[in-house]
């Protein structure tokens, strides 16, 4: 650790609570989604043998399911709005102005095939990065929209009446509830390749870069070597 | 009071129609052949109240049924034959005893039925060509079976002048006054579309511009083919329809929502393989491939062969046959939809492989990757 001894550096918010705490219930929530979308795919699990007809697993796995779904949705839309209009998380928005710079995003992939120095951002995210949460967004957009189709044929009473119109429309589209209920298992995959990367890459930069980007997610603090330390 | 006007309304269109010409020629009437095959009045009505009931209309609305029954000889009735297994006529006909559906289609004044008629040849082509002229604009067109069409119309050849079944079936349908489609196959192209498709089957409703009812079903039940027609005389409009055109009354719920084993679905007790414990205690039939979740139909309650049965009270799961494309869509049938099997991933090398596999498979190459990278980034440390 000698070689950071006087080495000066800043910390700054990074995350904001707001941010950090809809990062880990979206995950938790994704989690248990992921689990008991498993569980309803393929009841791997039987219940205790109980003479009352009492012991609705299946029915729990289900309405645990739609509930981790609904708080995954309002977290969806939370991040929609955070994103768009809330001023401290201007950082992110940044980030697309690198979206299209080729030279950036091949300085990155540089950087990951240990051959290239990271190039430098204008907002949090580098190109890869940025690329692949559009992706789990698409992802999860989806990931809904088939939810909540499945979710309107099991449980006709909801408040969301008013949207089986388009969702109808959709489950057409998408050609019909079998294949409604593919789609949103194959997404699922899709999330779960997600989540593997984008861990690896979080304890990857936390421990090859100096700014403490792991910890950032749980504290929101960065540390970050100002500009005239780096002159030195 | 709505239902009062619904009710005068219809009485209305049946004393209308009741004053046109009977089509048959023995002047039979309907409660007659019903005392001759046995079935007293007290039955029919009985019957007329049940099918009041499956078209979700009120119980006093049941001479109102019975009465349409008596006027089935009214309306003219064509019966194509496309490119199938004539099931679905199997299904209304095919009965241990004569019923009162398969009577009353006895009853109907069929002008045109391939499999029950006499003629043959000529006869049969000159039999047809008359009834389109005869009664243009005034027949009930039912089509059984998926069309070849366009340049593969020639596998379906029917008749002395060799036509296509894809010309009977537009010249048919252009005349009509109201088409139902009757079976999967002429409602979506059913087997003979799945998967290469080598006919080009296509469903009636890609054939014809006028609107078609859908009456899917492999076979349809014997109630839900009678139910259209006693429907289309009652009130001589289309009746409320869902996404893919099939009749809300029979196709508005899901399979799943009705079914008498759910109780078992949502407790977690599943049938693990045929013929176990669970299958002797007639658990969900889930995860051995029931496809009832996925499909609208109302076998469930409605059952087939009188009220007697149905695959799922038998033992087997559902196979989806009402839901389009329901062969490639819904397989494999003895197994949850998750095991379904991916035929096209790298030209028939992913064969066997169903979305876990494959996705396990990406996992692992991930996972592999990953750890490549790590390993080698222990060594060559990446630049800053």
């Amino acid at each position: 650790m000698g070689k950071f001894k006087d080495l000066f550096v800043k910390r700054h918010i990074e995350f904001s609570p707001f941010y950090r705490w809809h990062h880990w219930i979206r995950f938790f929530a994704i989690m248990f989604l992921i689990v008991s979308g498993f569980y309803i795919a393929y009841p791997f699990l039987s219940p205790e043998m109980d003479p009352n007809p009492t012991g609705f697993l299946y029915a729990k796995g289900r309405t645990f399911h739609e509930i981790a779904g609904f708080i995954l949705i309002s977290m969806f839309m939370g991040k929609i709005y955070y994103f768009f209009f809330v001023k401290s998380d201007r950082d992110e928005i940044r980030s697309f102005k690198d979206l299209f710079s080729v030279k950036k995003g091949m300085k990155q992939i540089g950087y990951y095939l240990l051959i290239g120095k990271h190039p430098v951002l204008s907002g949090a995210y580098n190109v890869i990065q940025l690329l692949a949460y559009i992706g789990l967004y698409i992802m999860l957009l989806f990931l809904i929209l088939t939810g909540l189709i499945l979710y309107m044929h099991v449980y006709h009473e909801s408040f969301l009446v008013f949207l089986n119109g388009p969702l109808t429309y959709l489950e057409v589209l998408l050609g019909g509830l079998a294949s409604v209920r593919e789609i949103h298992h194959i997404l699922t995959w899709g999330v779960i390749i997600f989540i593997i990367a984008h861990v690896y890459m979080a304890v990857f930069n936390a421990v090859y870069g100096k700014e403490g980007t792991i910890d950032a997610i749980i504290s929101g603090y960065k540390w970050e070597i100002p500009e005239s330390e780096k002159l030195k | 009071m709505e239902q009062d006007e619904l009710y005068l309304s219809l009485s209305e269109r049946l004393g209308k129609l009741s004053k046109f010409p009977k089509m048959r020629d023995d002047g039979k009437s309907i409660s007659k052949l019903l005392e001759e095959n046995g079935i007293s009045r007290r039955d029919f009505m009985k019957w007329a109240a049940a099918m009041t009931a499956m078209l979700s209309l009120p119980a006093s609305f049941s001479p109102l049924m019975a009465k349409a029954a008596e006027l089935t000889d009214r309306l003219p009735v064509i019966w194509l034959h496309m490119a199938e297994c004539t099931g679905c006529s199997e299904s209304l006909l095919r009965s241990d005893a004569p019923t009162i559906d398969s009577l009353i289609f006895d009853y109907i004044s069929l002008e045109y039925h391939e499999t029950l008629m006499a003629a043959a040849g000529w006869q049969a082509e000159q039999t047809l060509e008359e009834s389109i002229k005869k009664y243009k604009g005034r027949y009930i067109l039912m089509v059984e079976g998926g069309i070849p069409s366009d340049d593969s119309s020639f596998y379906l050849t029917v008749g002395p002048h060799g036509q296509t079944g894809e010309s009977h079936a537009k010249e048919a349908s252009d005349n009509a006054l109201a088409i139902f489609a009757i079976g999967t196959c002429s409602s979506f192209g059913g087997v003979q579309a799945a998967a290469p498709n080598p006919t080009n089957a296509q469903p009636l409703h890609k054939v014809t511009n006028k609107p078609v009812i859908n009456v899917p079903g492999c076979p349809p039940s014997e109630k839900n083919i009678v139910g259209n027609v006693l429907h289309y005389i009652l009130f001589g409009t289309l009746p409320a329809l869902d996404a893919y055109n099939r009749p809300k009354w029979a196709y508005g719920k899901r399979i799943h929502d009705q079914c008498e084993r759910r109780g078992h679905f949502d407790a977690g007790e599943f049938v693990q393989e045929f013929g176990d414990e669970g299958a002797k205690k007639g658990y969900c039939l889930y995860k051995v491939g029931c496809k009832g979740p996925y499909t609208f139909n109302n076998c469930s309650r409605e059952r087939f062969n009188q009220h007697t049965s149905w695959p799922v009270q038998v033992g087997h799961g559902c196979i989806g046959c009402s839901e389009p494309d329901f062969w490639d869509k819904m397989g494999p049938f003895e197994s949850p939809l998750a095991d379904r099997l991916y035929h096209s991933v790298f030209s028939g090398l992913g064969a066997d492989a169903t979305a876990d596999k494959i996705g396990a498979t990406i996992l692992t190459v991930t996972a592999v990757g990953i750890a490549a990278h790590a390993a080698i980034s222990v060594i060559k440390k990446p630049k800053e």
